[in-house]
Parts: structure tokens; C-alpha cells; sequence
């Protein structure tokens, strides 16, 4: 996917390595912030997918750099959002602090939780890695059942920002936005630059990147401290948005949709997750919402209602890993090549 | 901890245990000679424990023969499960890298559990009474009769399975594929052959678990569950190692039913107790086994130091 537009010579690296280097990129982008910043005037009742969405791709991002760059499979991204939710929880409730702390608390704890569930890492690769984030997953589901109230009874204060309480959707919003974007921006500087070239030769091959001088202990103990820091903060803001958190939220299916998140998306690009969140977030609320019109089309439906969701995201996990491994990004990029190129093939 | 309570709960742990060893065995076969973990393999217990009594209540004939015909039913739709896995899903990917795999059985596993589960609800089922409930009293031990039987029955199996891999051809054809694909393929022995069978078999093994604790517990929608249990045995015993997984088996139901239930009942931590604490303790054995020895028991020991 060499294609540049004609006329357009990079005579610097700084332009060479420009997150958007094309005139394409720069103009679109700005158009997708303006259209994020003005999507409550246009959304109105639906703007909770927005925020949802904005959620859980913040974690998302967060495993498409342990798992998509870094190689290390983890089943227990929701494991690290939990931990968030309830630290957050914690020091808002027990110790007063403000929301702003809170985040920041919950994304420094899940920082460190990850360094040390990522120690195995060095020990332990491939299947044992992820066999073993799926105990870590079940261990901490069981914990959060038997400590902090079990099942959806935890209630979180709403967060609060500068003596402005946030209560509503588009208040919440605003306050999402930025982190969000900023998320996204931070993993993408991060991904083109030292760290993530160091993460990137980790999964190819640990060997090579040892004798290459990357660090292993290092990189593979960074990744996961980044990926369970971005699950923690949006464990936070979830918190904070859901305003109940309970032990139901955090299961491994919810770790198995990160999963489905990011290979949706495409694994190894740095918008994959955003599209993913995104139309994982959009299909579940969809199949909720046709549901009940196809159960009174068709009463004998009613009983297979329940499980469509799963059948459909299997099916669709299932051919997309067969037809098209590289995810949305990669069907958007091969859709902007054949565009560039139309009408010829060539 | 009293030696009744020990006793009694090595007894319905062995008897526990070699369901889980039958299961466990698929498991370990089906890594063993296709690389592939199947996270999949809870949901074709789940498979196998919906089909068999579906079609034991569909049938209209006297119980027993009801039952035996969808015993054999259900095993044969097992085998037709695993062939297609085999052929539509996984042959595309092969040589694709580990995650893809992983990622795709457990989209399999949605799958099935949402079609068993949409086809027949997710409430408790249980089978029409095939073989007597009482209880039998070992001086003064109690163990639930259905969990002689179904013991008896898995012993039988893992006999067989171990018989049929070491005299058939298809048996043999599987052990040298698993011990080294590419001179098995070189010796005339079909690689696509030995994946498909190797997924029929493991498919088998998972539905007669899944039999096998319908009769014991019921069936309900969170049996797969014991696919986890399963994988903790495996892992435990050795991923690519036969007699370790099923050995694992049987440790995993002891240890459960002896220190889980121990746990569960008399251990407060801090002012907790630990209610529910069986649930996780093959979890607490596979983050033990992979810290001290990632190999397992009987597993190959493939060491790769960093």
C-alpha cells in the first residue's frame, strides 16, 4: 500500500514519519473531530452509543498494544477495566478524592498490576501466556464477587469536574472526548516511535529482538503495563458512567469482545481498535434493537433470540479471520487503493 | 479436616475426576496431533449433554432404548461436528499465527452455545431417570450411585480410546502424525486425514462428558465451564501428554472436591470466607503449574531461555 498521491515528495523524516502525511489524512481527521465535537447537536437520545463506544475502544486500544503489537495474547483485558472500576471506586467513595484523581489513581494502579501480571511474560509465551491471563481473569472475578459486593450492586458516585456534577449524557461526553482522543493520539505517537518499534520486533520474534538489544524485560513488562493502564482508565470512566458496577460487567465475555474488538478492527492498526469498539458496540445494540421486531414476525423465533447475538459474532469473528485477517482497516485501505486507482485496476 | 471427609471426598473426586480425564483426553489428543488449543472444547460438552437429552425425550420408546439410541445418535452428530470444524473452519487456517486460531475456536464456541442454547433454552435439564438415583454406602462413605456408574463407564472408554490408539491403523496413523508431522507426511501417512479424525475424536470424547454429567448434574447453559476444568487437567498432566491429561483429570476432581470444599467451607481470609472457592480452584492449579513447571507433569519440556 505504497500508492502517494502524485507530486507528493517527503524530503524530511519528520515528514516522512507524520502521523498524517498525506493532505487526505489532515483534512479528514480534522473533519472527524469536528464531527465528534458537534455529533450530541446530531445524536441527541442515541449519544449513549457514542459514549459506550468511546469506552470500551479506549480499552481497546489499550489491548491492540499489548496483543496486536506486542504479541502477548491476553483473556483477561476486562480483569485490568474491573481493577480500574473499583480503585476508582474506592477512592472516590472511601477516601473523598475528586474524579480527576480517581483517574488517575485507577490508571497508575492498573499500571502497576499489569507490570506484575505481565512478569510471567518472560517465563511463559504463546497459549501458557494466555491460558494463564485467563486464570488471572477468573481469580479476579472471583475476588471482585467476594469483596466489593459481587453482582451489580456497587453504586459510583457521578464524576464531577471543576464543581460541575456530570449527569448527563452530553456533559459526559465532552468530558470523554478528550481522553479518548488523546488515547488514541498517545498510542499512535507511541506505536511509530522507539517504544512501539521495540514492541513490534518483540512479537516477531523475542529472540531476535534480545540480540537486537531490546530489553525484554523492559518492553514485554511495559506492554502490559500500558495495555491493562488504557483498560483501566476506561474501567474508571465506565464506572463513572454506568454509576453501578458489579461483577457481571467484568466477565470473561466481556474480555472475549475486546478480543473480537480489535480483530474486527485489524490488529496491528492504530485505528483498528476505534472501528472495532465501534461496530462491536453498534452490532450489540443493533441485534437488541431488531430483536424484538423479528420475535413478533415470527413468534417460534422468540426462544433463539436470546443466543443470536453470540451466534452472529462467532460467525462473524470466524469469517473475517478466514477472508479478511487484517480487519476493517485493512477492507478501508485496500477501499481507498481501489478508489485512488478507479476506474483502472492497475 | 477429618479422614471422613478426605475419604469420602477422594471418592466422588476420582468418580469426578475421570469425567473430566475422558475430557481431558480429547482435549490433549486434539493438541497433540494439530497444535491447535481448542478453547472450544466446553461448548462441545455442552454439545453433547443438550443433544443426547433432546433426543432421549423426543424418542417415544421404553427409556433405556430411548436412550441408547440417542447415546449413539448424539456420538455420531459429535464425530459430524468435528469433520466439519475440521474442513469449513480450520483447514483454511492452517499456518495461520496462534492468536487467529485461539480467537477462532472461541468464536466456535459462541456459536455452538448459542445454537444449543437458542434451540433449547438455558434452564437445568435433566435426563428421564435412565440409571437408579439412590446412593451407595461404603461403610460409613456416601457416593451417589450415577457417579459409580458413570465412573465405570469412562474407565471404559479411556481403556478403549488408549487400546484403539496403540493396535488400529487410524490409531497409529495418529500417533506418528502428533510425534512428528512431517515425516509422518512423508511416509504416506494423509496430515488432513489424521486433523480431521483427530477433531472427530476429540469431539466424541468432550459429548460423552457432556453425556456423562447430564446423568450426574443436568445439563444447563454454564457446562461448559467444564471445558475450563478440563483445560486445567491438561495443563496440568502436560499439554501434548495423553496419560498426563488423563492422570490431571483425576487430580483436578480430587483436589476440588477435598481442598476446594475444604476451602469453601471452614477458610476466612481477613474476615472473608471463601464461599464458592471450588469454582476456581483449577484456575489457582494452572497459574501454580504454569509459575513452577509450564510443562506439566508429563508434558514435553521445551525449554527456551530468555
Amino acid at each position: 500500500m505504497s500508492v502517494r498521491p502524485a507530486g507528493d515528495f517527503k524530503t524530511t523524516y519528520v515528514r516522512d514519519m507524520a502521523l498524517l502525511d498525506t493532505v487526505f489524512y489532515r483534512v479528514g481527521f480534522a473533519l472527524l473531530l469536528a464531527a465528534l465535537l458537534a455529533a450530541p447537536l446530531v445524536l441527541g437520545r442515541y449519544l449513549f452509543l457514542l459514549n459506550t463506544i468511546g469506552i470500551f475502544a479506549l480499552g481497546a486500544v489499550g489491548l491492540s498494544l499489548l496483543t496486536g503489537f506486542a504479541g502477548q495474547i491476553s483473556l483477561g483485558h476486562s480483569a485490568f477495566m474491573a481493577i480500574g472500576a473499583y480503585a476508582s471506586w474506592y477512592v472516590t467513595t472511601r477516601l473523598g478524592a475528586p474524579f480527576p484523581a480517581a483517574l488517575a489513581f485507577a490508571g497508575a494502579a492498573t499500571f502497576a498490576v499489569g507490570a506484575i501480571v505481565g512478569l510471567p511474560s518472560l517465563r511463559i509465551k504463546g497459549l501458557y501466556l494466555a491460558i494463564a491471563t485467563m486464570a488471572f481473569q477468573f481469580i479476579t472475578e472471583y475476588v471482585v464477587i467476594h469483596t466489593a459486593g459481587g453482582m451489580g450492586g456497587t453504586v459510583v458516585p457521578s464524576a464531577s469536574l471543576f464543581g460541575v456534577q456530570i449527569r448527563t449524557e452530553t456533559q459526559f461526553y465532552y468530558l470523554l472526548l478528550p481522553i479518548w482522543v488523546a488515547g488514541g493520539v498517545f498510542a499512535a505517537n507511541l506505536v511509530r516511535g522507539r517504544v512501539g518499534l521495540a514492541l513490534m520486533a518483540v512479537r516477531d520474534r523475542d529472540y531476535a529482538a534480545q540480540v537486537l538489544g531490546v530489553n525484554l524485560l523492559r518492553y514485554k513488562t511495559l506492554a502490559f503495563a500500558l495495555g491493562a493502564s488504557y483498560a483501566g482508565v476506561a474501567g474508571s470512566l465506565f464506572a463513572h458512567y454506568n454509576r453501578v458496577i458489579g461483577a457481571e460487567h467484568f466477565t470473561i465475555l466481556q474480555s472475549i469482545d475486546f478480543i473480537a474488538m480489535i480483530v474486527i478492527g485489524g490488529l496491528t492498526s492504530i485505528w483498528g481498535p476505534h472501528l472495532g469498539a465501534a461496530l462491536v458496540i453498534l452490532l450489540n445494540q443493533g441485534l437488541r434493537y431488531v430483536t424484538p421486531s423479528l420475535v413478533t414476525l415470527l413468534p417460534t423465533f422468540a426462544r433463539a433470540a436470546t443466543p443470536l447475538r453470540e451466534i452472529v459474532f462467532g460467525a462473524l469473528l470466524i469469517g473475517l479471520l478466514i477472508w479478511e485477517p487484517g480487519g476493517l482497516a485493512m477492507l478501508f485501505r485496500k477501499l481507498k487503493r481501489y478508489m485512488d486507482l478507479w476506474p483502472f485496476p492497475h | 479436616m477429618t479422614l471422613h471427609f478426605v475419604l469420602e471426598g477422594t471418592l466422588v473426586g476420582l468418580a469426578v475426576g475421570s469425567i473430566y480425564a475422558l475430557i481431558a483426553l480429547g482435549f490433549a489428543l486434539l493438541y497433540k496431533s494439530t497444535k491447535i488449543l481448542n478453547l472450544a472444547h466446553g461448548e462441545m460438552v455442552l454439545f453433547g449433554g443438550y443433544l443426547a437429552i433432546a433426543l432421549t425425550r423426543s424418542l417415544d420408546l421404553p427409556v433405556w432404548m430411548a436412550f441408547a439410541l440417542a447415546v449413539a445418535g448424539t456420538l455420531a452428530a459429535a464425530a459430524a461436528l468435528g469433520f466439519v470444524v475440521e474442513r469449513g473452519i480450520m483447514r483454511p487456517l492452517y499456518g495461520q499465527s496462534l492468536l487467529s486460531v485461539i480467537i477462532v475456536t472461541l468464536a466456535l464456541g459462541y456459536i455452538i452455545r448459542g445454537l444449543m442454547v437458542g434451540l433449547w433454552g438455558g434452564d437445568t435439564r435433566q435426563f428421564p431417570p435412565v440409571v437408579p438415583t439412590g446412593v451407595v454406602r461404603l461403610g460409613d462413605l456416601i457416593v451417589p450411585q450415577v457417579g459409580i456408574y458413570s465412573a465405570a463407564v469412562a474407565l471404559v472408554l479411556l481403556v478403549g480410546f488408549s487400546l484403539f490408539f496403540r493396535y488400529s491403523l487410524v490409531g497409529i496413523a495418529m500417533r506418528a502424525a502428533a510425534n512428528e508431522q512431517l515425516t509422518a507426511s512423508a511416509l504416506g501417512v494423509s496430515l488432513k486425514r489424521v486433523f480431521a479424525y483427530a477433531w472427530a475424536f476429540a469431539a466424541i470424547a468432550a459429548s460423552f462428558g457432556g453425556i456423562l454429567l447430564g446423568l450426574w448434574l443436568g445439563v444447563n447453559f454454564a457446562l461448559d465451564y467444564v471445558g475450563l476444568k478440563a483445560l486445567a487437567a491438561v495443563i496440568l498432566g502436560g499439554l501434548d501428554s495423553i496419560p498426563g491429561a488423563i492422570l490431571g483429570g483425576f487430580i483436578i476432581g480430587v483436589l476440588e472436591n477435598i481442598l476446594g470444599a475444604y476451602i469453601d467451607a471452614h477458610v476466612v481470609l481477613f474476615g472473608v470466607t471463601l464461599h464458592g472457592f471450588k469454582e476456581i480452584t483449577p484456575f489457582v492449579v494452572i497459574l501454580l503449574v504454569l509459575l513452577i513447571r509450564p510443562y506439566g507433569l508429563f508434558g514435553t519440556e521445551h525449554i527456551e531461555r530468555l
